[in-house]
């Protein structure tokens, strides 16, 4: 990550303007233990209340690590049932991430966020054949299968 | 703006700032070597 993607002045700019970047070294008790660390680098993202939505394990690479994050920020709007700001991220995900392994995760919690809104299915049933077009190799796909029922 | 990823290296610190500002956090654990 300190070689790679942490350099790249998009992720720079990301980091500073988006969130609250914090660096804690493995062996930082207790805090590893609280957060059950096993393996570096792990990456968690954290509401302002400190409690935790989303946790990626391993390296990411710039094109993979900008979408990641925003998905972590998504998952706090969509468990604070925030759902049009979780879309609007997730929009932004699909917009300029569409070939990062974050879109289908979005496109499928993007369906969901809609149903949740409305109570309207048509957005899972969307989200299923957007999945089923642009990533049909993913699991999401799989995990979406059902929804391509509704009427 | 500063062409460096301003961490910050306390997370007591981070989480006064998150609440302060409404903003998430990204906590990176990473292997001191």
């Amino acid at each position: 990550m300190d070689a790679v993607t942490y350099p790249k002045n998009e992720v720079i700019e990301f980091l500073n303007s988006t969130i609250i970047p914090v660096r804690i070294p493995s062996d930082a008790k207790p805090l590893a233990d609280d957060f059950n660390l096993r393996w570096t680098p792990m990456l968690v993202v954290l509401d302002w209340n400190g409690k935790e939505h989303q946790r990626t394990v391993g390296f990411l690479p710039p094109e993979e690590f900008i979408p990641s994050v925003l998905l972590g920020i998504a998952k706090i709007h969509f468990d604070l049932d925030q759902f049009g700001d979780a879309i609007k991220i997730f929009e932004n995900i699909l917009s300029h991430h569409a070939g990062s392994s974050a879109a289908p995760e979005a496109v499928f919690l993007k369906g969901v966020c809609g149903y949740k809104n409305t109570h309207n299915p048509t957005p899972l049933k969307e989200a299923y054949e957007k999945l089923q077009a642009s990533y049909p190799g993913s699991e999401w796909t799989k995990r979406a299968l059902p929804y391509r029922l509704l009427p | 703006m500063a062409h460096t990823i301003q961490w910050e290296p306390d997370y007591g610190t981070a989480l006064k700032k998150a609440q302060a500002e409404k903003k998430p956090i990204l906590l990176d654990f990473f292997n001191p070597g």
